[in-house]
């Protein structure tokens, strides 16, 4: 099971990527549960510096920037065989 | 009819006025500054600044390196508040958070390029050096107040600021061209201005043009108002294309390129180009003068292509545009209603009351502008358009420094995040700072301008801070020997 957590204040940039989460979710067949992040005294507790930021199961794989569908699939597929 | 006249000419006056700031000051000093800002977000890795702001930096490395994030990183408030409070709550402390906060909103490549268009590069580097002392100066006191607090966030960990990266060449070599064309457009120096060759086009009827639109849009220089000219019209007209064309085309160019796309950028270039040549409208013919500026936006384009094709991916391009497609959709419309509303404002407000109250560099002047800046709220970049009308009104270059520094750093959404984040009695403190430093920076410019020796000011402005770092050395000297006396609450390193 995927937990999908999207760290920002809903900027443009945030949109970008759960759009491109859920595709690369729905291309390779992955459940995913997606959270929206909003909170900034939430967003802080990661290691972050800039939002967007990208969470799957807690551990952050990207920040600052608009990952592509294919690095997305392989941070996922990653998590799925580790767990 | 009496009653309607009014409002309708305050519309006119209004509509003239964006009329002209397109025309004129939009297209070689915003489109190149939007480029630069979008390819700071895409191409620096915000590694590469970040680095330096970690809680075992040195002072003298954290205080700049937070100015560098200011300006370089922060041009959107998605990267001002991770990275504001990344600083205060694990990185280099309340100090340096505080010169980031301060700086970013002054001098960040969109605020200064505008500044310099628009009112002039004086100011523009006034704005620039003042906010970096003055940035440095409140960080520094900010710590000094409450290094008690900032010692408990000192025992966290930092592994934000662990990540290290530098920049690729490609990038930075596309960043300078970028900054090169913004340059080639915008200083006003003998070499870019004069006239390196002239060509007549038999177009009849453009000075009947010309004349019909100083009668649309009625100027009067006293007052600073500007009209617009034949060719100002066909670069509105141009700008409408691109408006047009980028929404299709850069709006999802993440998914790849399309057809849009190219037409988007070529309508750029060609709107570059027709805004570097000098345009003469005779009867019968129209002259057309190539500038050293055209020459200069030329080959600035012809180089920025080569290394765009060469040196850099699709992936990056693509990363580049978007975000600077972001920036035009997420400041410009805020900036075009700004604009209007000046219009219509300064029609409404009579000079002798802004020379009366901020005529002259006096600390009243001074403190007008900063409550002003402080009171009022207004978008990103909007405060430009409002202190060209308050110079044009007659205000001394002084006091408008001043309501410069103080409108960008005091807006209430600031205020809000930094006091969720640092408390409210650390926001306002900060506050207060900040409206007696921008009355300083006023009061100091004003000096400037009016002629007394630069270096006597530079003295003000050096025995000012030395007091200060004096000041916080002592109290970190001290306050390390309190903390070396206690037991160590967590073994952290």
């Amino acid at each position: 099971m995927l937990t999908v957590k999207i760290l920002g204040s809903g900027c443009p940039n945030c949109k970008k990527v759960e759009e491109t989460v859920r595709k690369a979710a729905t291309g390779m067949g992955a459940e995913a549960d997606f959270v929206k992040v909003t909170d900034y005294n939430q967003i802080t507790q990661y290691p972050i510096l800039s939002t967007p930021g990208l969470v799957i199961n807690e551990k952050v794989v990207c920040s600052g920037r608009i990952p592509t569908e294919a690095e997305v699939t392989t941070w996922l597929a990653d998590t799925l065989a580790s767990a | 009819m009496q009653l309607l006249d009014a409002p309708l000419a305050l519309i006119r006056a209004g509509l003239g006025n964006l009329a002209a700031y397109l025309a004129a000051h939009v297209l070689l000093c915003l489109v190149p500054a939007f480029a630069i800002a979008g390819a700071m977000t895409a191409l620096i890795p915000k590694e590469s600044v970040t680095q330096f702001l970690g809680r075992k930096a040195p002072k003298y490395v954290s205080y700049p390196a937070a100015a560098l994030a200011g300006s370089v990183l922060a041009v959107c408030s998605c990267t001002i508040v991770p990275l504001f409070a990344g600083i205060y709550k694990k990185g280099a402390g309340i100090g340096p958070a505080m010169t980031f906060l301060f700086f970013a909103p002054a001098a960040n490549i969109l605020a200064l390029v505008y500044t310099g268009g628009v009112i002039g590069p004086d100011l523009a580097f006034a704005r620039l050096f003042l906010s970096l002392a003055f940035g440095i100066g409140i960080g520094m006191i900010m710590a000094l107040i409450f290094r008690r607090s900032d010692v408990l966030h000192d025992q966290q960990t930092e592994d934000a600021f662990a990540n290290r990266a530098g920049m690729k060449r490609g990038a930075l070599v596309f960043l300078i061209l970028l900054v090169a064309l913004l340059l080639s457009g915008t200083l006003k120096i003998g070499l870019l201005t004069n006239t390196y060759a002239e060509l007549s086009l038999p177009i009849a009827g453009l000075d009947r043009f010309q004349e019909t639109l100083s009668q649309l849009v009625p100027f009067d220089p006293s007052r600073g108002e500007e009209g617009v000219t034949a060719q100002g019209a066909v670069l509105i007209a141009l700008l409408l294309l691109i408006a047009l064309s980028a929404w299709r085309g850069l709006d999802n160019v993440l998914e790849g390129f399309n057809a849009w796309t190219w037409v988007a950028l070529t309508l750029v270039a060609l709107t570059l180009l027709v805004a570097a040549l000098g345009v003469d409208p005779g009867t019968g013919e129209v002259a057309l003068r190539l500038t050293g500026k055209s020459v200069g936006v030329v080959l600035a384009l012809a180089a920025l292509w080569g290394v765009a094709r060469r040196h850099l991916t699709a992936h990056e391009l693509r990363d580049w545009m978007w975000e600077s497609w972001r920036f035009v959709k997420q400041i410009f419309p805020l900036l075009i209603v700004g604009v209007f509303g000046v219009g219509v404002i300064r029609q409404l407000i009579r000079p002798e009351w802004i020379e009366a109250l901020a005529g002259r560099n006096t600390l009243v002047g001074n403190l007008a502008g900063v409550a002003f800046g402080v009171f009022m709220y207004f978008p990103t970049l909007v405060e430009v358009p409002i202190a060209k009308m308050f110079l044009s009104l007659g205000m001394h270059r002084g006091p408008l420094l001043a309501y410069l520094m103080a409108d960008p750093e005091l807006s209430l959404q600031s205020i809000l995040i930094v006091s969720a984040i640092i408390g409210k009695l650390k926001s306002w403190t900060y506050v207060a700072w900040v409206a007696l430093f921008s009355t300083l920076a006023g009061l100091l410019y004003g000096l400037w301008v009016d002629g007394v020796n630069g270096w006597l000011i530079l003295g003000y402005l050096a025995a000012l801070l030395a007091v200060l770092a004096a000041g916080l050395w002592l109290a970190s000297r001290r306050n390390g020997r309190q903390l070396a006396s206690l037991p160590r609450a967590s073994s952290h390193g």
